[in-house]
């Protein structure tokens, strides 16, 4: 190599040096946040037992007893019912609030005034900031059984008797969806807008010269030019596929027992069952359990994407 | 591709062996810490006579359930470590931590290394799982030592009854521990109706006033529940049980014995349930009895509730007509009983955590002997939060009061001054009533459900599938069948023979005596 | 613009439509607030107050310095998280971004990974109170929502690998400008879009999170306004899904009214509303997610 070439190959390095300084911090910071952390997955495989202290005093000094700590997990005919719920939920959930998210995304893109889209915005971003058990408050304020909004003026309109909301099982399925929809599409929306305001305009410019319609540009133009974002999103969205909205499911609901056999998430039945118990081992294995599905989804759903579309899959 | 997931796998185990060295540094110096500690301790303890090796300046740290108002916890925490600093060479810290946070922040608490010195314990939140997974230190020698006038301040067997394998883990709160059961009502109501509460001889017997209720007065309530986890059907038999505990396998106190039995396959809960029912669907209970959201006392005071069932003690009467801005008239339908919680449901300990357990132990000794240390943290600080009244007892000073302390949580409360409205008495007759009661075979017994927590974790959830339903009599009776099956799938008879089997081995040990 | 748009009237009035099923609940809220404690247990929520009062909120002003001191903790830890997260996640998306960085995609997977592992929350509080001491501090409160997920740091990686042109780049470095000085002079400025977007989304979680204060901060003087709106709520919810044999009753009677839950819940949402609409100008270029290569 030649003297110049030595320098440049030099300067590269200097260069990277740079580089590997910015991502110092970021690194560092998910060692500590994440990776140390999950030292602590083994908690889940030990009959923990406090006589040492300390992350690496609980690690170290409990036995193992294998997968004793799961086991509640399968026991009964619950876990059929957990499971199914919590898949059938979150699986409902990402189809709909994408489908939804889309539409309302390419309908504000569509507002001229941006006044007033900007007004719409904020507005369907409102229920995103509302605390959960607020919402639950406010379900309780249209569902109550004595003085609910629905049963007290909606129902009587449409000449229907009062129903008993909060112990028949059989609407909750509907409710939920409408709920979690309602209070996460603004933030989805937001997502989705952004990518479509980065569509360049050429693109809408050269169609309607050709005469598509308004319909056909959306299926050839919008949404082919935002399904990376689509896929990232719905790819995440399978990765967290087995854990749940614990407020969604535990507050809004009321935690009201005969709504069970449709509300109850793998989260909520953890939460229940370890409130009296309180034993770390045991919620340890329910988080191990949901994320190896959750990643074995993921990776799953990658490889399908992956030969449908290289580009667009995640690794 | 193949190859480049592979080193993002290598790279990935490198972080994770680079971080469990990292923890393990930090974790053995932690454990370092930890022994030298105890070492001190040791060497406190071999300085020998008490009060002695109190050189060191300590701040103690005092956790407790956060239920009331504590905006001037500062103000009472100054005036007790004045008391404290002259007799023990330590201030107090006092910390209130949310009902809602509390088995979380305990759990974390005592998983690390934070100082602390005194914690409330309680059967409710794992008292017996904490002492079997050593996150308590042994009281018994610091009690010989330093706490000799806690025992002299409550009954034997309540002083005993906090005992696991004949240890003592904690300390019983002085305050009402037994109970007695019957239904409380708005009394301009009853007078209305020229209702008499004392012809009233058991629970059946009130169906008639609840129908002139539900007949004369629209909008209200003839009965509101407690909680949704308080219904009605509980409530008129909880003076016939022992739940030892959660419920999951019960003492029938009828019949005498120490049979743990399923309270749910009982015939007295069945025939509670099928009253229930009845009432529920002649309107006496509200429609949503099971998931309201709103307290028996919020809802009296809205005047959408009548009455209420609930357990009692002396001055009972008093202390629900100040909260529901109502004069209250009560009547009671069982005799008190004292049951296996009485003694644990609200106890102080000394966790693994403290910084010097001889120094918690005299803390907390003065918690039951010195009267201006528990007048301070029960009432708060004289002229702010309270004015003296007549006959030495104690008025309040306005609506908001920066200091409302739970009493019944920790301390010798009978040592504190009585608020005015109050019998002055009301310890007097608060002990008679407590020797009054009949007693529970059980008392002093703790389950440790550790061995069968797979269990307890599915019964819970059955449990809460079912039973605000039934005993708030939305559901029909007849799901009780069901409700059982279900538990015995969830393996409740597993969770009965485990109990038996501590119970039995309790008993034979005559622990409690 | 020559793009055929939608009919604006059709367009409106089912934007209209959604934000009225939006808005609805936000001011039954509102009205709970000003509603007569007594009329709200008696007969529920209304869009119009049967019974005006101000109570909830006079109580509220009673614990004005409370409610105040809350505020400031919650502006604090939102402006300096919000700042700080951006920062760090765009100083290591900036070389994820770049296609010459070694070792790129090796770090890159490690980003991806926390998206889908993680320690559960005991190792976390150990981690963070027992080697960093981070228990009753301001920096609880901060440091734990960081980065919150890796997905943000992919979304700005994304960001700037689809718009911000190589070619500008380089010519930068060939005058002689260094990496920070291109990271700050270009690459920073021309990527206002997607900071504005993630720091949205950070101010929101930041403002929002009551969790890590529920077990990082015990001491009064550090609750967060969301905190302390969070820790009423679940207590009121705890004592009545709880029985502390029979002494729950007696404890609920001290918690707040129903109204004062809804008033601050409604004064916990005011202020990030009012900041929406500023963040939004900067939405005039997107976002692509996409080619996300680990």
């Amino acid at each position: 190599m030649t003297q110049k070439g030595w320098s440049v190959a030099l300067k590269r390095m200097m260069r990277y040096r740079a580089l590997f300084l910015m991502v110092l911090p970021g690194l560092a910071y998910l060692v500590i946040n994440n990776y140390l952390p999950m030292v602590g997955v083994v908690i889940a495989f030990k009959n923990i037992d406090y006589s040492h202290k300390g992350l690496f005093g609980l690690i170290y000094y409990s036995d193992w007893i294998g997968l004793q700590n799961f086991k509640y997990l399968f026991q009964t005919n619950d876990a059929f019912v957990i499971t199914r719920n919590t898949l059938l939920y979150n699986g409902g959930f990402i189809l709909i609030n994408t489908a939804v998210a889309i539409t309302l995304a390419i309908l504000l893109n569509e507002v001229r005034n941006k006044l007033a889209s900007r007004f719409y915005q904020s507005l369907v971003l409102l229920p995103y900031l509302i605390s959960m058990v607020i919402v639950g408050y406010l379900v309780l304020s249209l569902l109550n059984v004595e003085n609910g909004f629905v049963n007290k003026h909606v129902l009587p309109f449409f000449g229907m008797h009062p129903l008993e909301w909060y112990s028949e099982s059989k609407y909750w399925p509907y409710i939920l969806t409408i709920v979690n929809l309602w209070k996460n599409i603004g933030y989805f929306c937001i997502i989705f807008l952004a990518s479509i305001i980065g569509i360049d305009h050429e693109y809408y410019e050269a169609a309607t010269i050709d005469g598509a319609s308004k319909w056909q540009q959306i299926k050839q133009i919008t949404i082919p030019l935002i399904a990376p974002t689509i896929t990232v999103m719905t790819l995440l969205a399978i990765g967290r596929i087995f854990y749940s909205d614990f407020g969604l499911f535990y507050q809004v609901p009321l935690n009201s027992g005969p709504l069970q056999p449709t509300t109850d998430v793998i989260d909520t039945y953890v939460y229940r069952g370890l409130m009296t118990l309180g034993d770390i081992g045991m919620s340890s294995a329910a988080g191990v359990y949901q994320s190896i599905v959750g990643f074995i989804l993921v990776i799953f759903s990658n490889y399908i994407v992956r030969r449908r579309n290289r580009d667009q899959a995640l690794f | 591709m193949q190859k480049r997931f592979q080193t993002s796998m290598l790279a990935l185990s490198i972080i994770l062996v680079l971080s469990l060295l990292l923890s393990a540094c930090g974790g053995s110096s932690n454990k370092d810490n930890a022994a030298s500690g105890s070492n001190a301790a040791a060497s406190n303890n071999a300085a020998g006579s008490a009060n002695s090796g109190n050189e060191k300046t300590l701040e103690l740290k005092v956790a407790f359930l956060g239920i009331g108002t504590f905006k001037d916890v500062a103000d009472v925490q100054d005036a007790i470590s004045k008391i404290t600093k002259e007799k023990l060479n330590a201030t107090v810290k006092l910390v209130p931590i949310d009902p809602a946070a509390w088995q979380q922040q305990i759990n974390l608490q005592l998983a690390g290394n934070e100082p602390l010195d005194l914690l409330v314990t309680s059967s409710a939140f794992n008292y017996s799982t904490q002492a079997a997974k050593n996150q308590l230190v042994v009281l018994d020698d610091l009690l010989e030592k330093y706490g000799q006038g806690i025992k002299d301040t409550m009954p034997e067997a309540i002083f005993n009854g906090t005992k696991i394998n004949g240890k003592i883990y904690g300390v019983p709160s002085v305050r009402d521990t037994a109970a007695d059961y019957g239904f409380i009502a708005r009394k301009d109501l009853l007078d209305k109706y020229s209702i008499d509460l004392s012809t009233v001889k058991s629970y059946a017997d009130l169906e008639p006033i609840l129908k002139t209720i539900k007949d004369s007065e629209p909008g209200v309530s003839p009965i509101v529940q407690r909680s949704s986890t308080l219904g009605i059907a509980t409530e008129m038999i909880t003076s016939q049980f022992d739940v030892l505990g959660d419920s999951l396998g019960v003492l029938n106190l009828n019949n005498n014995d120490t049979k743990v039995v399923n309270l749910f396959d009982t015939q007295e809960y069945k025939d509670s349930l099928a009253l229930t029912r009845k009432w529920y669907q002649a309107g006496y209970i509200m429609k949503d009895a099971a998931t309201t959201q709103e307290g028996n006392n919020a809802l009296i005071k809205a005047g959408k509730g009548f009455g209420y069932f609930s357990n009692m003690k002396p001055g009972f009467e008093a202390q629900e007509s100040g909260i529901d801005g109502h004069e209250m008239a009560a009547v009671r339908l069982t005799k008190p009983v004292s049951g296996s919680a009485s003694a644990n449901i609200f106890m102080i300990s000394i966790p693994r955590n403290t910084q010097d357990e001889n120094r918690a132990m005299q803390l907390m000794n003065l918690m039951y002997t010195n009267a201006d240390i528990v007048n301070l943290l029960d009432n708060g600080v004289e002229g702010k939060h309270y004015v003296a009244g007549a006959n030495g007892q104690i008025r309040s000073v306005g609506a908001d009061s920066g200091w409302v302390f739970n009493q019944w949580e920790v301390g010798n409360n009978a040592l504190a001054k009585v608020w005015e409205g109050t019998a002055p008495d009301v310890w007097e007759q608060m002990k008679k009533f407590n020797e009054s009661s009949i007693v529970s075979p059980a008392l002093g017994f703790s389950f440790d459900s550790s061995a069968v927590k797979t269990e307890i974790a599915a019964a819970t959830n059955v449990i809460n599938q079912y039973r605000a339903g039934l005993d708030s009599g939305s559901i029909d009776p007849a799901m009780v069948a069901d409700f059982n099956d279900k538990l015995k799938a969830a393996g409740l008879d597993k969770i009965i023979a485990e109990k038996q089997k501590q119970l039995d081995a309790f008993i034979a040990a005559g622990a409690g005596k | 613009m020559k793009t055929n748009q939608m009919n604006q009237s059709v367009v409106h009035i089912l934007l209209i439509l959604l934000s009225a099923a939006c808005l609805f609940p936000f001011l039954l809220l509102v009205a709970a607030s000003f509603t007569d404690e007594a009329s709200i247990v008696k007969d529920g929520y209304n869009l119009i107050p049967p019974q005006f009062s101000m109570a909830a909120y006079t109580y509220l002003w009673d614990q004005a310095a409370a409610m105040t001191h809350a505020y400031g903790i919650t502006i604090m830890i939102t402006v300096v998280g919000t700042f700080s997260g951006l920062l760090i996640s765009s100083l290591l998306a900036y070389p994820l971004s770049r296609r010459d960085m070694p070792l790129g995609g090796i770090i890159a997977f490690i980003v991806f990974f926390t998206l889908l592992f993680n320690g559960g929350l005991v190792p976390s509080y150990l981690v963070y109170t027992e080697l960093f001491h981070m228990k009753n501090i301001l920096l609880a409160l901060i440091v734990p929502g960081l980065l919150t997920n890796g997905f943000y740091i992919m979304l700005i990686r994304s960001f700037f690998m689809t718009s911000i042109p190589v070619p500008i780049i380089e010519s930068a470095y060939i005058d002689g400008a260094g990496e920070f000085k291109i990271f700050y002079r270009i690459v920073l400025s021309l990527s206002l879009p997607i900071l504005a977007t993630i720091g949205l989304m950070l101010a929101i979680s930041y403002w929002n999170d009551w969790f890590n204060g529920l077990i990082y901060i015990t001491e009064p003087k550090l609750y967060s306004i969301q905190n302390l709106l969070n820790r009423m709520l679940s207590n009121i919810q705890f004592l009545q899904q709880n029985n502390l044999g029979g002494k729950a009753s007696e404890a609920t009677a001290t918690l707040p009214m129903n109204s004062v839950r809804m008033a601050m819940a409604v004064i916990g949402i005011l202020p990030i509303i009012c900041i929406y609409p500023f963040f939004q100008r900067y939405f005039v270029k997107g976002l692509t997610i996409g080619a996300v290569k680990g």
